[in-house]
């Protein structure tokens, strides 16, 4: 009799019919129409290319993951490009307004220093204890850089974080690619002996920038530790205290993103430093998906565990049939695994319980925040680019 | 129980397909009024305080900002923000005597060469006409707390608070 | 009634100034405390030791201020190296101090019960005790305040009365961190107070240097 349990993947073709991939495709290809309508308005041939080849590379992905029945390889296509898109859009975007990735003192004075997510955990007990935002934005937008002000980042920072959790290292933060690209370079890891404890740093990190943005009233990783600063914009140096701040963030940018991700296949500046991710930790206990292990299904040959980019998985989390709180959902423990026992699940329902259906749940939810946003940058430097030529 | 749980999963799992729908046309919006609307403002260190009142001179004002006073372990000095605009109606040296507190005693002695060049940086002098500010010699823009600097149409001076 | 008054003075001071304390110290308090063992009566007594040493150094301090004048009457040199000094030396403590938290963790223990450094076990002086003093006598603008007030005192007794009721007024702001006792002290916990006290210490080491290169520090 055909049950509700799970459909295994060995008994599966390797891959799902065209027909029906397309069907499951179509929403997010309706999706993506509904989208970027808008973008495509734009009068310049160079958007309208982009717009074009973001909805076709988008569906496209989207379409492979329903045909092959894996996630993590096409999501890390989706993932890179939007890692080294923004910042061609970025940078362009800083050089037209202001000639200069610097930010000048005028800029921060005149409120209109663009805010990313990743000072969001800094401010909050400065804002709690005083009312006062310690950043040099403007809470709603005020022209030049500003962009949507610090209201709206945070408004989307928040509806993404109650649709995906955690799943917003993998699908909606836009530094992260870099470093995924850096890591999908080598065939194999030069470095595969990592400390686990290292897993830690990122809370090492919330904890002394929480700290340190309280007592300086000011956003300490912004100032200090951001490496991102090397692909967006920094603060132009008028000391020496300035310029020790701008080496640090060349050095941690070579390091953490393009070296360490180089000899470790894993993301190092996600999984051993970034306190935001640390801090989106926390809601993957709210998120309603998550992935899990069939531990009478697990051997263990820990393949999960070496294919995981941050790290997740340890063998007391494998025995307990779950990943640790850090896990981004990218999913490519779930298309390592050669048992089908690491699993998409739903909170509350049976680990045997349709984990495809699971699956495509999530991605239905990860895909149309990612469509809108994540697109719309990819539009953006693709555009940028364009611009050039057309 | 399994039932009832799956069920209670499945339906979350379902609000949260649709709850991502509904951000780019309802959530977005609604959590951005939200955070605007929570009554914060930016730290007036890199604001410069709200403005409290205007010296109308010839052709030109300059807006008297209210004193700000650095939070916590700020390493700035507490300080005061007077606009000199509109800029482009300057003339090219500016030398005005400021009473800043509005009690008809003057305060400060500012001077400053208003250049044609926007985005030229600027020096200011400042003279202390009694002992609640600092004076300045030939500040430009190195701290938040002493400087000078055009931002769009007006030049700001800020001019630390002498310590007690 | 004037005692009375400059009392009041002190502890309103204190209490006003309670937010920026916790702002300094919560960066060296905060990790050291989680590096301890979990328990109300462990947390309690390193917040003793913590603060009865920060008095000793707060009481130095306002006898020093007291002896010298106003603040404003210290050279900038020597007071920048002086406080130079101090920052680095809070530095080097936490960096010891995150070292002796896996010590004790590794070598299980019969030690005691607050994390020590220097001599093992019993010998060693709490890690609390000396980050307490080194927070005493480090300068901070509620400190300064404080300083500048007490050093216009008729008396090194004013002086040192004064600065150990502002004390109190400041300490009341400490006492929440006794709710620490209800984390559970694991591995990660562990190893998260301890890198962050390596991150602290660097930036600690950071000020140290700026002060002893001659930078000012406030202001």
């Amino acid at each position: 009799m055909a049950s509700k349990a799970l459909v295994h993947r060995p008994s599966q073709p390797a891959f799902r019919s065209a027909g029906k991939s397309a069907l499951l495709t179509l929403p997010v290809l309706l999706w993506s129409l509904l989208m970027f309508a808008r973008p495509f308005a734009d009068p310049q041939a160079s958007v309208k290319i982009a717009v074009g080849i973001a909805t076709v590379f988008m569906v496209t992905l989207f379409f492979m993951m329903m045909r092959t029945w894996s996630t993590y390889r096409w999501r890390r296509y989706f993932f890179v490009a939007l890692g080294l898109l923004f910042p061609v859009g970025f940078i362009h975007n800083v050089m037209v307004m202001r000639g200069t990735m610097g930010i000048p003192i005028e800029e921060m004075i005149a409120g209109r220093t663009p805010f990313c997510f990743i000072p969001i955990p800094l401010l909050i007990l400065p804002a709690a204890l005083t009312k006062t935002l310690v950043f040099p934005g403007s809470i709603l937008p005020h022209g030049g850089m500003s962009g949507g002000g610090m209201a709206a980042m945070a408004g989307l920072w928040l509806a993404a974080t109650i649709v995906l959790g955690k799943g917003w290292c993998s699908y909606a933060c836009f530094f992260g690619g870099i470093e995924e690209g850096m890591a999908a370079v080598p065939t194999r890891a030069k470095v595969k002996k990592i400390d686990p404890r290292w897993r830690y740093g990122p809370w090492a990190v919330l904890l002394v920038m929480v700290l340190l943005s309280l007592a300086l009233f000011e956003p300490a990783y912004c100032m200090w530790l951001c490496p991102f600063k090397a692909v967006s914009e920094y603060v132009a140096a008028r000391d020496k205290v300035g310029m020790i701040q701008n080496g640090i963030f060349v050095v941690l940018f070579a390091g953490l993103v393009i070296a360490l991700p180089l000899l470790t296949k894993k993301r190092t500046q996600c999984a051993f430093f970034c306190p935001f991710g640390a801090f989106q930790s926390i809601f993957n206990k709210l998120s309603v998906f998550e992935m899990r292990i069939d531990k009478a299904r697990c051997t263990p040959c820990v393949l999960c565990r070496n294919a995981c980019p941050t790290m997740s998985l340890t063998p007391e989390s494998i025995g307990r049939g779950e990943t640790l709180m850090s896990c981004m959902k990218c999913g490519a423990c779930v298309d390592e695994c050669p048992k089908d026992a690491v699993v998409w699940h739903i909170k509350g329902t049976d680990i045997n319980m349709n984990p495809e259906r699971a699956r495509l749940m999530f991605l239905y939810a990860a895909w149309a925040l990612a469509i809108p946003f994540a697109g719309s940058i990819i539009v953006d430097g693709l555009a940028t680019i364009l611009h050039v030529f057309v | 129980m399994k039932l009832p749980t799956a069920k209670l999963g499945y339906t979350a799992a379902g609000v949260t397909v649709f709850a991502a729908l509904l951000v780019p046309f309802i959530l977005w919006g609604s959590f951005t009024k939200a955070f605007a609307g929570l009554g914060l403002h930016v730290d007036e260190v890199y604001s410069g305080g709200p403005k409290v009142r205007t010296i109308q001179l010839a052709g030109y004002a300059i807006d008297v900002h209210r004193p700000v006073t650095p939070h916590m372990l700020q390493s700035e000095k507490p300080f005061v923000q007077l606009d000199w605009r509109p800029a482009k109606a300057l003339p090219p040296h500016i030398s005005d005597v400021v009473d800043v507190d509005g009690d008809g005693q003057p305060d400060l002695r500012v001077e400053f060469d208003v250049l044609e060049d926007a985005k030229a940086p600027l020096r200011v002098n400042v003279d202390a006409l009694n002992s609640h500010y600092e004076s300045m010699r030939d500040v430009g823009k190195q701290k938040f707390s002493s400087l000078i600097v055009r931002v769009d149409d007006a030049i700001l001076v800020r001019v630390p608070l002498a310590s007690k | 009634m004037v005692g009375v008054f400059r009392l009041g003075e002190a502890l309103l001071l204190g209490l006003a100034s309670g937010p920026a304390c916790i702002a300094s110290c919560g960066p060296v308090i905060v990790p050291s405390l989680l590096a301890e063992k979990t328990g109300f009566r462990i947390s309690t007594r390193y917040l003793g030791v913590f603060l009865s040493t920060r008095l000793t150094g707060y009481l130095l301090f306002a006898l020093i201020a007291w002896q010298l004048g106003t603040m404003a009457s210290l050279p900038e040199t020597p007071r920048s190296i002086v406080f130079g000094a101090v920052h680095l030396s809070l530095a080097v403590v936490l960096l010891w101090y995150a070292h002796a938290v896996g010590r004790q963790c590794s070598h299980g223990c019969a030690g005691s019960e607050l994390v020590t450094i220097g001599m093992p076990g019993k010998r060693g002086v709490p890690g609390a005790a000396m980050l307490g003093f080194l927070t005493g006598i480090s300068l901070c603008p509620p400190f300064v305040a404080a300083g500048v007030r007490a050093a216009e005192l008729s008396s090194a007794a004013a002086a040192v009365l004064f600065f150990a009721v502002f004390f109190l007024g400041t300490s009341i702001w400490f006492v929440p961190f006794v709710g620490f006792s209800c984390i559970r002290r694991n591995e990660a916990v562990i190893t998260v107070a301890r890198m962050a006290m390596v991150l602290i210490a660097l930036y600690y080491g950071y000020l140290g240097l700026s002060m002893l290169s001659g930078r000012k520090l406030y202001g």
